[in-house]
């Protein structure tokens, strides 16, 4: 049986999770963003889902569970950027964002000084997630865990702190917005 | 949604970011994570999990989790490796409860990861939110049937 072809877009395609409500405003912001420029939008956005197979047609390289891990990008010829790299090719993408991604292509002595601070920025706030309540975060990175204790302190000064959490490698249901996709 | 692998089950990907951990075939690299060949544990949905769950015979231990949920991508690869080391005597499933949320709700599922075991289609136990490490894995997956 030959292996089954992988799907081609014209246009890049940012994966989201579409059971995150930031990650959906945030795919929104791109899709109105694309819309305001002449012709067809030049990057297109669809939610990871839950269909392991679907995402590899996008590339047989392509994991789910990588997939919600890690902003991803897929490219018109298959290849894939993840994370900063991402984020610079959603840049790019958009109308009003396309000369500010300029930037990110600079080089000095081979280093990219802007993508490579993105990159680094990216990565931190992928960290600090859990700190924002982010549900599917999973347990903070080691260096993220004192600051988790520090927040927790002043939501319960501020009487905000979310019920206790028994066991520390679980994702409670209550209060998520969905269910189902 | 659509499932392709096959009437009622769908192999799920291969586990990630532990391929060279585990020993597993390393198929291909990637920027961020390892890829490894074997995917183990079989994804049910309803039809699927009355058959091979509640009609099954033998120590079944099934997790209920979602791709969207860290615990879950923490735990994953080392229960693949579990589900390996006692598939002789015990089968492992997965149910996806964003896909299965009848499931999830028939089962009082309060969040992922969560496992529950059965004997004779009869839940024993249950353990939600176990350590990412092998011994919580296993107690969680093997316990009931092991003590």
């Amino acid at each position: 049986m030959s292996a089954p072809q992988p799907q081609r877009s014209t246009v890049p395609i940012l994966l989201y999770d579409g059971g995150c409500a930031t990650c959906r405003r945030i795919a929104g912001w791109v899709e109105r963003s694309a819309a305001r420029g002449p012709g067809a939008p030049g990057i297109v956005q669809r939610p990871v889902g839950n269909d392991p197979a679907a995402l590899r047609q996008l590339n047989p390289g392509l994991d789910i569970w990588d997939a919600y891990a890690v902003s991803h990008v897929i490219m018109p010829d298959g290849s894939m950027k993840l994370g900063g790299e991402a984020v610079a090719e959603v840049l790019r993408c958009l109308p009003r964002t396309r000369r500010l991604a300029s930037l990110l292509d600079l080089s000095l002595f081979g280093v990219r000084p802007f993508q490579v601070t993105l990159n680094l920025a990216y990565a931190v706030l992928d960290d600090v997630r859990p700190l924002f309540g982010c549900e599917s975060c999973g347990r903070p990175k080691p260096w993220v865990r004192p600051f988790e204790r520090l927040t927790g302190w002043v939501k319960a000064w501020a009487g905000t702190a979310p019920r206790v959490q028994a066991a520390p490698h679980f994702r409670h249901l209550a209060g998520r917005d969905t269910l189902r996709r | 949604m659509c499932h392709q692998a096959g009437p009622g089950l769908d192999r799920s990907p291969p586990a990630m970011g532990c391929g060279n951990a585990l020993g597993d075939t390393v198929l291909m690299e990637t920027a961020m994570t390892t890829k490894t060949a074997h995917d183990t544990i079989q994804t049910l949905n309803g039809q699927s999990f009355a058959q091979l769950v509640l009609g099954g015979p033998g120590p079944i231990a099934v997790e209920f989790m979602s791709y969207g949920c860290g615990y879950c991508r923490a735990i994953e690869p080392i229960l693949q490796q579990v589900a390996r080391l006692i598939e002789a005597d015990e089968t492992v499933f997965r149910v996806n409860i964003e896909v299965e949320p009848d499931l999830a709700a028939q089962y009082r599922i309060g969040g992922t990861p969560t496992f529950v075991t059965f004997l004779d289609g009869r839940e024993l136990s249950r353990v939600e939110g176990p350590d990412p490490s092998e011994a919580a894995v296993m107690q969680a997956v093997t316990g009931p049937f092991t003590s």
